[in-house]
């Protein structure tokens, strides 16, 4: 049984490593260099639109249609920093990249 | 069939059937409607201690969405969930997930309402603008004292006895008004019969004692033949005369009990009918066994044996039989008469019930022999069938 479990996480380590690696590439090397940090943006997507489902659409729908009156940050966040880019990723890289976000900040589990 | 349990169907008992099916249906229909009335006044006496408690717990609310904020504000320096001794909470994303929960009864939940209670506690849902930590719906529990119930319960039980007792105290006058009138006709009837009777007795005697003394034997027989139709019609008033003063006045009076010589009785009884019989071109034929006694009222087993043969004659077809058989603790009339169906064996001792009206008679007949029987715990069982005559069997132990 021991056997079995090692085996999957070692088949498994890359493939989750990987999905944190397009997270990490693709959302944090940008987001690093702002003032705002990347909890603060998900606890704003979180005010507004409360559940996981809801949370990653919207994250979704805004990561491939960027829109100012979709975006969550200040104006002058905006104006000094401009709208994000349209993503280049692809469907699945999307999904995972968020699903990475939302594993890292979720409150489930963390409330004592 | 036995109808043994069948007794005496006076306007008293018809009457206690009748109000017993009244009130029961009446009853029913109470009962219903302070089944209702109750329940009306249980939900507003539950919505009217929410609509109290309401206040509190929405205090209570808002004191959590205030910790929620500031822990949505700083949760990247603590984690530590609003918490208060005074109740007890939980919160809900807009997918009805549930975030964290201090609830005693968190299965209980129904976020589409905004407060009741379950399981002994009483929960307030708010929908916040806002959602803090994710937080679309905030639970606040509290327990519920049930003091509200116990005094509802109480309520029920005090005012809707009182109710109840009133209603049906109304629903026993309202039966005895609506019977009224039945009474009145029932009673304006027996008076009748009691006022008719006296004045039946004298010319009844004065016929039959007179055709006694003539010498039929020196008639014409023509004329011997319209003297012995003269007797028959004569006795036929007699037996209706004797069950009628019966049921008017002897009715009620102590019972001379002895040992009567039941197989002289009956023997005499059937002598006394077969002229009647006669005329009908019925023939009786008889078992009687000697020496058979019963401690009775001798009138009274006259009655009861008079009516089962009269009955006997009178449902007959022209030119039948009747066999009456005698034995320790049975007597049984057979006829070979119009009989009865199963219905029409259950009405057979009620008062007044003729099933033939061509047949004669008041009806009275079976319902004196019911009461005779009723008196001295006599078993009757009723044999027939439509079409083929009927048996009447009476017993009693020997």
């Amino acid at each position: 049984m021991g056997r079995i479990a090692v085996t999957i996480l070692l088949i498994l380590s890359p493939l989750l490593s990987t999905d944190i690696n397009i997270y990490e590439q693709n959302c944090v090397k940008c987001h690093e260099n702002m003032p705002v940090s990347l909890d603060k943006f998900f606890f704003n997507y979180l005010l507004k639109y409360s559940s996981e489902r809801r949370v990653k659409q919207a994250l979704r729908n805004y990561l491939k249609h960027p829109r100012r009156k979709a975006s969550l940050a200040t104006e002058e966040l905006v104006s000094r920093y401009g709208l994000m880019p349209k993503t280049d990723l692809s469907d699945e890289d999307l999904r995972k990249a968020i699903d990475t976000y939302w594993d890292k900040y979720k409150v489930f589990g963390k409330i004592e | 069939m036995s109808v043994s349990n069948v007794t005496a169907t006076g306007i008293n008992r018809s009457e206690r059937i009748t109000l017993v099916r009244f009130i029961g249906l009446y009853s029913f229909l109470v009962l219903m409607i302070l089944i209702l009335g109750s329940t009306i006044y249980f939900k507003l006496q539950k919505d009217l201690m929410l609509q109290t408690k309401r206040l509190e717990l929405e205090e209570y609310s808002k004191e959590l969405i205030d910790g929620l904020k500031l822990l949505h504000i700083y949760f990247d320096r603590y984690r530590t969930y609003p918490r208060n001794p005074l109740y007890r909470s939980a919160i809900y994303d807009a997918d009805h997930v549930q975030i964290f929960s201090t609830l005693k009864h968190p299965e209980g939940v129904q976020l589409e309402k905004v407060i009741y209670t379950t399981d002994g506690v009483i929960q307030y849902i708010h929908v916040l603008d806002s959602y803090y930590l994710g937080t679309k719906y905030t639970v606040v529990e509290i327990d519920d004292d049930r003091k509200w119930f116990a005094q509802a319960w109480r309520n029920i039980l005090i005012y809707g006895g009182f109710l109840l007792v009133i209603f049906l105290g109304a629903g026993v006058m309202l039966m005895r008004l609506f019977l009224s009138p039945m009474r009145d006709a029932i009673h304006l009837l027996d008076r009748f019969i009691k006022d008719t009777t006296h004045e039946l007795n004298t010319p009844v005697s004065a016929i039959l004692s007179n055709i006694e003394m003539i010498e039929t034997d020196r008639l014409e027989p023509k004329t011997a033949k319209k003297i012995k139709r003269i007797e028959i019609g004569a006795r036929t008033i007699s037996t209706i005369y004797q069950d009628l003063t019966y049921l008017a006045l002897n009715h009620n009076i102590v019972s001379q009990n002895s040992d009567v010589d039941l197989s002289a009785l009956v023997q005499e009884r059937v002598d006394y009918f077969r002229i009647l019989a006669e005329s009908k071109k019925i023939g009786i034929e008889t078992d009687i066994q000697p020496g058979i006694t019963l401690y009775i009222d001798e009138n009274k087993m006259a009655r009861l044996v008079d009516n089962l043969l009269s009955n006997a004659v009178k449902y007959n077809r022209r030119g039948g039989e009747i066999f009456v058989r005698l034995r320790p603790g049975e007597l049984i009339v057979k006829d070979s008469g119009i009989g009865m169906d199963e219905k029409q064996i259950k009405e057979v001792f009620k008062r007044y019930k003729r099933f033939d009206s061509g047949a004669g008679g008041f009806g009275i007949g079976l319902n004196i022999v019911a009461m005779i029987a009723q008196e001295y715990d006599l078993e009757i069982e009723i044999d027939s069938q439509k079409g083929h005559g009927s048996e009447v069997a009476v017993k009693w132990d020997a």
